[in-house]
Formats: C-alpha cells, structure tokens, sequence
C-alpha cells in the first residue's frame, strides 16, 4: 500500500546507512507533485516486483541514498494499479477533483461488464464466449491501443504558405491523443446520457476497432497518406 | 464437530470453496447452509419482491448475473428458528433488526419473506418507509384524509401498496376464508359488504384511489380479526421502521406546512397493525439509520434510531444484530463473484479487498464494481 | 647599568632586591678560579638563590577524621551553608556538558547557595521530639482506624508551606486552601443528593467519592479557608431547599430511568394480560403497583430495560435486553457467531 517515502526501502538497508538519514523517515509531507520537489528527486519505487528487482539488483543501496519524491494517492501496490487507468482519470478530472473524475471512470468499468456479462450470457457457443472480454480494464487498453495514431501532421510554413505534413509521433503523444480523442468523443453526448454510460460505450467501440474515435484516427491516416508529398518539408 | 473444524480449516486455505446450496427452501435450511447462496426462484421473485422488498442495487446484479441469489446469515436463521419455537396462541413477538449501513438487513427481510411464503403466511410486506414520507420528486400527490380529521392520505402510495399486498397473497386471497367482518360504506353508491371476499376489497382500493388509504386502514383491521381468529397466520415485514418516528417527513401540506409522520395515515395503520395485542403473527421490522438521514452520528443502535415513542410501542422486541461478513462468508461471497464474472484477477485481491470494504457487504460490493 | 626591581609579590617572603650590575661578574665562586671565568650576562645562578615559599600544610579534612558512630546533630547543630570539609558525603552538584562529570563538593557554589537540612536528620528529629513530647497530649486511643478518623472528622482540610527563595519570603501558593468531604458522610436523602451534585458538578470524583474544593482567590490563607467553608455550607443548604417549580418535573425530565412508572411496564404488564387471556384495563396507579415478581423472567427484563436506558445504548446493555426479552417470551438463545 501507499506508505510514506522511504520506510518500506529503509526497513531493507543494512545498518551503517540507516544512520545517515534520521529525520527523514518520521516526517509526512503532503506536497502536491511533481513541481514541489527539485529535479534531482528520483520517482518512488512503489510497486512490489520492482523493489524486489531492486533487491536482487542490489541497486538498492545506491537509490537509498538518493533523495525520491512520496508516491501521489493514485501510486499503490495494490494488485489493481493500472498506470493508464490513472492517466485517463487524470485527464477525465477538471479543476482537481479526483474523487468525482475516478468514480466516473469506475462507473463507466462497471457499465462495461454489465454490458460485456450480457453479452457473454447471450452468446451461445464456447467459441464466442471466448471471444467476449469481460476485464474493463483490458478493453481500455485495447481501446486506446486502437486509437492511437501512428503519424501525426505538422504544420510547416514554406514560402508563407503552412503545409500540413505527416511525421513521425511520440509513444506520448501518440497516447495522449488517444485518450484527448475518447474523452473528446464521449463529451460530446446527449444531455439525457450520463459520462460514464456514453465513456463505456466509446471504449466499448474502440476496442471493437469501430466508433467515431477509430474513425477519427483512421481520416487522420488517410489525411497522412493524402500529404505524403509534402514530407520532404520536413527536412528542407 | 472435528469435522467441521476439518473443513474450516480447509476452506481457508483452499479458494475452491463452495458457494452455493441446492437447498432453495428456508424451512429446511440449518446451520448447514450456513455461508451459502442459494437461488430464488425467478416467478418467485417477481410475486415477491415485484413491487419492492429487494434494494435497488441488488436488482441491478440479479440483473446482470441472470439469478437472485441470497445468501443464508446467522440473523435470518436465528429469527426462522425463533419463528419455530413460538408459541402463536401468544400476543405476536417482534423482532427488530439492526446493524451498520449495508450489512444486509434488507436482504434478511426478503430471505424471511421467502420463508413466510413457503410456510404459507399472509404477507403484510412495507418495502421501505422512506418511500412513503420522504420520497418527494416533484410533487407527492396528497390529499386531507375523509374519515379522518388533520391527517393526511398518501392515495397512489397507498394503491400501490394494495397492489404490492395482492401480489403477494394472489394464492392466499383466492380461499374462502378471507372474508370481511363488517360493512364499510365508501360513497352512495360503493359499499363493502361484510362477508364480502378480501380481495375484493383490496382491487376496491387499486380501483378507487381516493379511498385507498382507508381501504388500507379496514385490511390491517381485517387481518387481526383474521387472526386472532385462527383463520391465518400473519407475516408482517417493515423495512426502515424507523422512518415512522422522525420528527418530521419531506412532506409539505398545500399551505407549506410540515408534516409530521403521525399526521399520515398509513403511518397511523401500519402503527395499529405493528402493535402485539393480537395473535397468530410474526412481527419483522428493521431499524436503519438510512431511514433518518439527517441524524448525522453514525448510531445504528435501535433505541437511538427508534427515538423514545417507537421503542415504547415496540417494548419487548428481540433486537437482532446484522453484522458484516464473517471470513467464511467473504470467502464464498467472492467466489459466487467469481462464478458469475463479476471479479477476476489473482487471489491477492481478496485480501485487499477485504481490507478495503472492511467486510461489509454493500461496500464490497461497490467496490468489486470497477474491477 | 640596569635596574631590576623585583615586584613584591602577596603571600611571599621576599626582600626587595636591587641589583647593581657591574661590568664583570663578581666572582661569587672562588672554587674555580683555575678555570675560564665565564661572562654570566644573565646572571642565572643569582636567580637560583631567590627563596621558595614555604608551602604551608594544609591539615586534613575534618570529614576524613570523622567516625561513622558519631553524633551528627553535634557537628551540625543548626542551620548553616554547606561546608564542604565537615560533611563526610561525596557528593557531586551541577550541570555540565554531556560526557563530563559533575563537580565535587569542594568550591561547589551552587552547593552552598542552596538549603541544606542537614540539621534536621531522622535522629536529630527524633531527639527533638522527645523533647517537645512532655508538651503534647496523647493521640486518642480510639482514633486507631482510617474509619474512625473518618468518622469523627469528615472533612480535610489541606493546606501546604512553602520555603521560598527570592527577595520575598511569601511563596503565593502558600494560600491555597483544599476542602475534602466525603458525600456518604453527609447524610443527604435522594433529592438533596442529586441537587448537591449537580451544584458541586465537576468537584465530585464518583470513584472515591470525595468533594474537593479548592479555593485560591483571597490572597490570605485564612480568607480561603473561611471561603471554602462557606461553600460547602451553602451547597449543603442549598440542597435541602425544594423549590416551587421543582414540583412541576415530570417523567419525561427525569434525570434516571424509572421502569416503573415508565411505558415498558405498562407494555410488559399489558402483554402478560393477554398471554393468560384477561382483558383488563388498568389505570395508571394500578400499572405502577402491580408485582411483575408473578411474570416469569419479569425482573430480568426489568433490568435489562433500566439498564439500557440508565446505562446508556451499547452492545453490552443490547445484549443484555436481547436476553431477557427472549426469556421473557420463551425464545430459544441467541447463538455465537463463530
């Protein structure tokens, strides 16, 4: 679980180190992160296969001397973190409030497997309940996973005129539009419909490779594929 | 005994444990079972709990794992076994159940209905009292009672309890039995003859909504007279009882007056019906601080939840704990999860889950949600 | 020529000396004239003359002379500052930095400065005593118990003296005065009771049931005790006096569940009516004097219910109340969870 800095890491140090940082460990900060801390604060190794390689690295000894930011709320060890369900409830979330914006997402989860066990107890044959996911948290991944773009368009100007041109992306910003793009297409819904019904339904159709999002990135493709002739822009 | 510890001992450290029970009938149902889920079933529950009894929630799981599926608890076991040892030529005996929020005394009440439908009972069911006095959407359709002066009638709640009512005894209101005792002169023209057939009364009421709430008042009459001359047995169930003494309700009279809970009628009938002066009957009632939203201390003890008057008119009851999940129970709670697809994942996971919704079954529940 | 004038120095048998230098040495040493005169500028030979002080010796202790059977109230008579050769103790006084020792007890300032009683030891005690004793009276012979003393002198009265060092020697908590009663010992009946601890409030500790009153707000001791006795006797009075409205308390102000003239007993008393079948209508005073010994398990309940309201709502008192009321209407027992 989310314990506080270093305890779990000092708990394993052998003794002659432990005396070099008293005070650290007793006290709790609850500093909003990343900007309170300098650039040479490492991020917490929270979860437990990590520390184990850690161990068994002996690595250890080296990172626990190094300063290391608290692990946030959302940074557990539980067995159901999941580090892009954190990132789209950090992008569902407006003006902070986490606590409405995860229990949209774990609503929409929940309407994902009711959705999803109907379908199961439908199906007829084994070979279609197969095929049937029932982990929410799988079809977000393959829902993001379809939706990413693998190019992206630039705007370049050239002799006054700015050319879209195709280029290569980030794995980030490929992720980022994937997800900017779900929550684009979920939000602009009906007023009768609730977020995490239309959210599910999104999801639902991305990991289906169907859907407006998957459109989306499909015309983004073809609108690449279309400029291709512009690419050499890039390095004129 | 050995070999109950045996199998304890090995369903702890086995997850393949068993969950369900083919013993679907309550009567039969022992310290056995207990842990278990068994299945209702489904035509069942819709004469049961068509018009409420079950919460919300869980409708929506039966929904989705395709089966109603109640677990057997220590409360409801204690209290069949009680129902069996009564005496019932002796004044009815109430039981009051209480415990935290979402530790299952709703759900004790529909397994306890169950039971009184198969030891053929007459069912007087209140799903849930907050309905009746807090429930406002827009506009709580109420009118100033006929018969009686300053209170207030609550005419489509009452229909459609009498329809809930007749749901539940279609079998028992079809025998002869179940006659009226006295005349009942509605209007001019409508009037109730006594030996006239109960059920007719009671599609009176669905029928003519305006005398719904007295319809209702002459069939709690009825059923005590029915009673206490052993012409059946009654199984009265109310859930969030409490609701009925709170000082004040969410209704508003037309002139912006506030209504206290005594001034409505079906509080006054379910009140008389709700007291032991008679016979042949068994009293299932729940305290839930739900049912007192405002009261912000988190008491769920029934003497604070019942303020002074109700525990005065409920003075002797059997107050009856319903706790949250023991281990066992857990375990099978998660595995019938399991089964029916609702969680998946390594075995770690019940023992954070565990930790997180601290064994209590609403909150386990919740939380099993997103995964 | 150079002039040396040797300083007089205090404590030291010098003579001045003043030496005149002469260009050669005076030849002090005939011994060697055979060899080398040497030049002797510095003249260190002369300065080896110069006389030494005697060092006188100082005498031991009187402490270490000391025997262990001696009469200590013979050396230290009086009060007197600590005089570190005639007090045979090693003893150490002061703060220091970690890891030093403290120091003894020889030139040890803050020994001296504070109060010592080493006048006053057990045996120098014990010898005044028996000086003073043909003064005194006898303690009375029946005042041998905790009970007696009790008995015949109910109230404490505490008061403490102080020994104050500063330019004053009025320490200001010197006139703080405590009252103790005990409440048993003040014979109240039920209502005087109630009212007196509802006007001592705080000052009443049910576990020993004493009556503390302090008073610290006259600057003379004697002004605090004549307060305190005061209070006590108004308290006391106060109690015993009903007043008018007192009379208009109804059940429903009752500060203590009374089952009898409470609902439950007309319930419990109702429900056995009908159990054996009477129809019987009871009015209020025949509900109050009715013997619920004739209901079986009545008094368990009766109890129980009291408990529950007088002792507050909690598992235990629930507990409880399941219980009885299940024996009351013949129920088989709640079983454990396990």
């Amino acid at each position: 679980m989310n314990l506080s800095k270093n305890i779990a890491l000092i708990c394993k140090l052998p003794s002659h180190l432990t005396k070099v940082r008293p005070a650290v460990i007793v006290q709790t900060r609850f500093y909003p992160r990343p900007t309170s801390f300098p650039d040479y604060f490492q991020n917490p190794v929270f979860r437990k296969e990590d520390q184990a390689t850690l161990v068994e690295s002996n690595e250890l000894s080296r990172i626990a001397t190094v300063p290391v930011k608290p692990p946030t709320v959302a940074e557990t060890s539980s067995v159901y973190y999941d580090p892009l369900v954190n990132k789209v409830i950090n992008h569902v979330m407006k003006m902070g409030n986490k606590k409405l914006a995860r229990s949209l997402v774990e609503k929409a989860f929940e309407n994902i497997k009711r959705t999803q066990i109907e379908r199961y107890h439908l199906a007829k044959t084994p070979e279609e309940k197969a095929k049937i996911e029932l982990n929410p948290r799988d079809i977000l991944h393959k829902a993001v996973e379809n939706s990413k773009p693998l190019l992206q368009l630039l705007p370049i100007k050239r002799g006054g005129i700015t050319y879209q041109v195709p280029g290569p992306i980030t794995e980030k910003r490929s992720l980022f539009m994937a997800i900017k793009w779900l929550l684009e297409a979920t939000n602009d819904k009906e007023r009768t419909v609730h977020f995490p019904e239309q959210f599910a339904w999104e999801l639902l159709d991305a990991a289906n490779n169907t859907g407006k999002v998957v459109k989306r990135k499909q015309d983004l493709h073809r609108l690449c594929e279309a400029n291709r002739a512009y690419a050499h822009y890039r390095w004129q | 005994m050995l070999s109950r510890n045996i199998r304890y001992a090995c369903r702890r450290y086995s997850h393949a444990v068993t969950f369900r029970t083919t013993e679907s009938s309550p009567t039969q149902q022992t310290d056995n079972q207990f842990g278990l889920f068994y299945t209702v079933n489904k035509d069942l529950c819709k004469q049961l709990y068509g018009h409420g009894g079950l919460p919300k929630s869980y409708m929506k799981q039966s929904k989705t794992f395709a089966e109603t599926a109640i677990m057997v608890r220590r409360p409801a076991l204690d209290i069949i076994n009680c129902i069996k040892a009564t005496d019932l030529n002796k004044p009815a005996i109430r039981y009051v159940l209480y415990g935290e929020d979402g530790t299952g005394k709703s759900m004790t009440i529909a397994h306890l209905l169950h039971y009184a439908f198969e030891e053929g009972y007459l069912i007087v069911h209140v799903p849930w009292v907050s309905d009746w006095l807090r429930r406002v959407l827009r506009h709580k359709e109420m009118a100033n009672s006929l018969t009686r002066e300053g209170l207030v009638d609550l005419p489509l709640d009452a229909a459609a309890w009498l329809l809930h009512f007749k749901t539940q005894n279609q079998h028992l209101l079809k025998s002869p039995e179940f006659i009226v005792s006295k005349e009942y002169v509605w209007s001019k023209r409508e009037k109730t003859e006594a030996g006239a057939p109960l059920h007719e009364l009671v599609e009176l009421g669905i029928a003519r909504v305006k005398y719904a709430c007295d319809v209702v008042d002459a069939i709690v009459n009825e059923v005590k007279l029915l009673s206490n001359s052993k012409k059946c047995k009654t199984f009265v169930a109310v859930d969030g009882y409490n609701g009925f003494f709170n000082p004040l309700t969410r209704l508003k009279t037309p002139t912006k007056k506030k209504v206290a809970p005594e001034e409505v009628t079906l509080t006054t009938s379910i009140l008389e019906l709700t007291k032991n002066d008679w016979t042949n009957a068994v009293m299932v009632l729940s305290a839930d601080s739900i049912a007192n939203p405002d009261d912000d201390t988190k008491n769920y003890l029934p003497q604070h939840l019942l303020y002074r008057k109700g525990f005065d008119h409920l003075d002797p009851f059997v107050p009856v704990k319903v706790d949250r999940y023991t281990d066992r129970e857990f375990l099978t709670c998660a595995n019938y999860y399991r089964d029916r697809l609702w969680i998946r994942g390594p075995l770690d996971m019940e023992t954070e889950l565990k930790l997180t919704s601290a064994c209590n079954p609403f909150k386990f529940m919740e939380q099993c949600a997103p995964l | 020529m150079s002039l040396f004038i040797k300083h007089y120095r205090p404590g030291s048998i010098f003579k001045k000396q003043i030496l005149w230098r002469l260009n050669s040495s005076v030849a002090e040493n005939h011994e060697s004239e055979e060899e080398f005169r040497v030049l002797d500028i510095l003249k260190k030979r002369d300065k080896q003359q110069k006389r030494v002080a005697r060092r006188i010796d100082v005498p031991a202790d009187r402490a270490e002379k000391m025997s262990t059977d001696q009469n200590w109230g013979n050396v230290w008579p009086g009060p007197r500052s600590f005089h570190p050769s005639t007090v045979p103790l090693p003893i150490r006084q002061g703060f220091v930095p970690k890891g030093q020792v403290p120091p003894g007890k020889k030139a040890n300032a803050e020994l001296m400065k504070i109060p010592n009683f080493l006048h006053l030891t057990p045996p120098v005690i014990k010898t005044q005593c028996e000086a003073i004793k043909k003064f005194c009276t006898e303690w009375p012979k029946l005042l041998n118990s905790e009970e007696a003393i009790e008995k015949h002198y109910p109230v404490e009265v505490i008061t403490s003296d102080y020994c104050h060092a500063s330019p004053t020697i009025r320490n200001p908590l010197a006139r703080v005065v405590t009252l103790r009663v005990k409440l048993s010992t003040l014979n109240l009946d039920k209502h005087a009771k109630d009212k007196l601890l509802r006007l001592v409030g705080d000052h009443y500790d049910e576990k020993t049931d004493l009556i503390t009153l302090t008073a610290d707000r006259c600057p003379m001791r004697r002004q605090n005790l004549d307060y305190v006795n005061y209070l006590l006797t108004a308290c006391y009075h106060e109690a015993w006096t009903v007043e008018d409205w007192e009379k208009e308390k109804m059940e429903a102000d009752m500060e203590y569940y009374d089952w009898n003239n409470n609902q439950s007993k007309k319930n419990l008393v109702n429900w056995y009516h009908k159990c054996i079948n009477k129809d019987i209508a009871l009015s209020e005073d025949e509900y109050k004097s009715f013997d619920t010994s004739v209901i079986d398990h009545g008094e368990e309940y009766k109890l129980a219910v009291s408990s529950l309201f007088n002792d507050g709502e909690r598992e235990e008192t629930i507990n409880n109340y399941d219980t009885a009321v299940r024996k009351l209407l013949g129920l088989p027992e709640r079983k454990p969870i396990e």
